[in-house]
């Protein structure tokens, strides 16, 4: 019997009256804590790409590599690392300081929105490719992705806050990505990715009183599924030397000081996250900056030029423009759209500052592949 | 496909949508075999899909594809690329103030 589905009268003794209503209350509570909860829609992109470029892709340049990697993914070690244990502390999200709460949320959701959308990414690759290497790598990416995107869905369910799926029955519209700008883009996401939560992984190690919630605790066996992913696109790359050399070094420059920049930005725009982890987000960034530079040299024939005294200038004037930018775009009206004219142009100024500063060549190593080890 | 023309194609498809603390899913896979190429929108029809928390949820349903004009689909193969940041994962939103 489905009690679930029965209404108390009609049930025809005491006890199947009582167990019916115990769902029912049951039930319930739940439906209120899902009414209760706030409610995010998640809306991710949707891509389409060249799949005959993906498909033309041959390993066999990289094949021992390729197999070594594709091997440990498959085996899967951080199966069941994403679980919620004993060192998953309560979190008093009433009492937290009401502005961290608001930016360690927003760090939630973007996480969870990046990892989803990688997901959807990676999957849409599968489904359309026919190469089996190609196809086999993006399944088990998505397969990351999606599992950390549900970790930190359970956080946020724990914050009260809900994330809406309805997304696919609204109309949604496929843009284009060429596949190098994808290898350039997600390789370096990847990499920064893994940077970044190692560094935070390591500093709250030394500083635990700082650590105010406990999903930095996973952060480091998260950020080698980052790690593993960048290896993997890292390898692609190797495969066809075209990409890593001639016009496309302008390009891969243009992504270093883009991927650089906007996260240079975006983490000064939240000083109370940084504040609570005891993080001075200028020296997190040169941190991850260095981080990440080193490990691109692994596939990247240039690094940029981060200890240049005009890097962390132009750094400071495009955050600068940046924060104007929204002021004005606030403020509306004739005064306001002057204002950002005028900021807008000083970010493309700041920005060119910083893409010219010449970079640092160096060769290639032999072999591509590295393992974590900050 | 017209060079200015919006063409209506009608499509099964089937949705998965995987609200499990194991995986955060969803996925619409067309069921005739039919693709989507650059400047193409998709609409699946019926009510909105919720997975219930824990549950995952496969469900028929019917999709249509508005296909691009021949010139949106040079149009966004020529001008997509300038989103391709959006694949970068920084942490944060880019809200400049919450």
């Amino acid at each position: 019997m489905n009690v679930q589905n029965m209404h108390s009268a009609d049930a025809t003794t005491a006890e199947e009256g009582l167990a019916i209503q115990e769902e029912q209350a049951k039930f319930d509570s739940k439906a209120a804590t899902e009414t209760a909860m706030q409610n995010t829609l998640l809306t991710p992109r949707f891509y389409t790409t060249d799949f005959d470029e993906l498909d033309a892709i041959d390993v066999s340049p990289v094949r021992d590599d390729w197999d070594r990697l594709i091997a440990q993914m498959v085996s899967d070690p951080n199966k069941g690392h994403f679980k919620k244990n004993e060192d998953w502390d309560r979190i008093d999200w009433d009492g937290m300081e009401p502005q961290l709460r608001k930016e360690f949320i927003d760090f939630l959701i973007s996480s969870c929105t990046a990892e989803f959308s990688g997901c959807v990414l990676y999957k849409e690759m599968k489904r359309r490719g026919t190469n089996k290497d190609v196809t086999q790598l993006f399944q088990l990416m998505a397969r990351d992705e999606a599992r950390h995107a549900g970790f930190i869905n359970d956080a946020l369910r724990e914050a009260g806050v809900a994330v809406n799926l309805g997304f696919l029955t609204q109309k949604k519209k496929y843009t284009y990505f060429r596949p190098k700008f994808i290898y350039y883009a997600t390789y370096l996401s990847e990499k920064i990715g893994y940077a970044r939560y190692i560094t935070i992984y390591r500093h709250l190690e030394a500083h635990p009183e700082h650590r105010f919630h406990p999903i930095f605790k996973w952060f480091q066996e998260w950020c080698n599924d980052e790690f593993s992913h960048g290896e993997a696109f890292a390898l692609l790359m190797k495969t066809d030397p075209k990409l890593t050399s001639g016009v496309n070094v302008l390009w891969i420059k243009f992504f270093l000081t883009a991927v650089f920049a906007t996260m240079y930005v975006r983490d000064h725009q939240r000083p109370a996250f940084h504040k609570a982890l005891g993080v001075d987000p200028d020296w997190y960034g040169q941190e991850v900056f260095a981080k990440t530079s080193t490990l691109s040299k692994q596939i990247f024939p240039i690094t940029l030029d981060i200890d240049s005294p005009r890097w962390s200038a132009g750094l400071k004037r495009l955050q600068r423009a940046n924060a104007d930018l929204d002021r004005a775009r606030k403020q509306g009206g004739v005064a306001g759209f002057a204002r950002r004219i005028s900021a807008q142009m000083r970010a493309v100024t700041a920005f060119a500052g910083l893409y010219f500063i010449p970079a640092k060549k160096h060769r290639l190593p032999a072999s591509t592949r590295l393992e974590p080890a900050y | 496909m017209g060079w200015l023309t919006h063409e209506l194609e009608r499509a099964p498809c089937t949705v998965e949508i995987s609200h499990r603390f194991e995986s955060l899913h969803a996925h619409v896979r067309f069921d005739n075999g039919t693709t989507v190429y650059p400047g193409d929108s998709v609409r699946v029809h019926g009510p909105e899909i919720m997975a219930p928390y824990g549950e995952v949820i496969r469900e028929a349903r019917e999709a249509t594809i508005v296909r691009a004009s021949g010139l949106e689909r040079l149009w966004t193969r020529l001008t997509g690329d300038f989103e391709v940041m959006e694949l970068c994962e920084f942490s944060f939103s880019e809200e400049v103030t919450l």
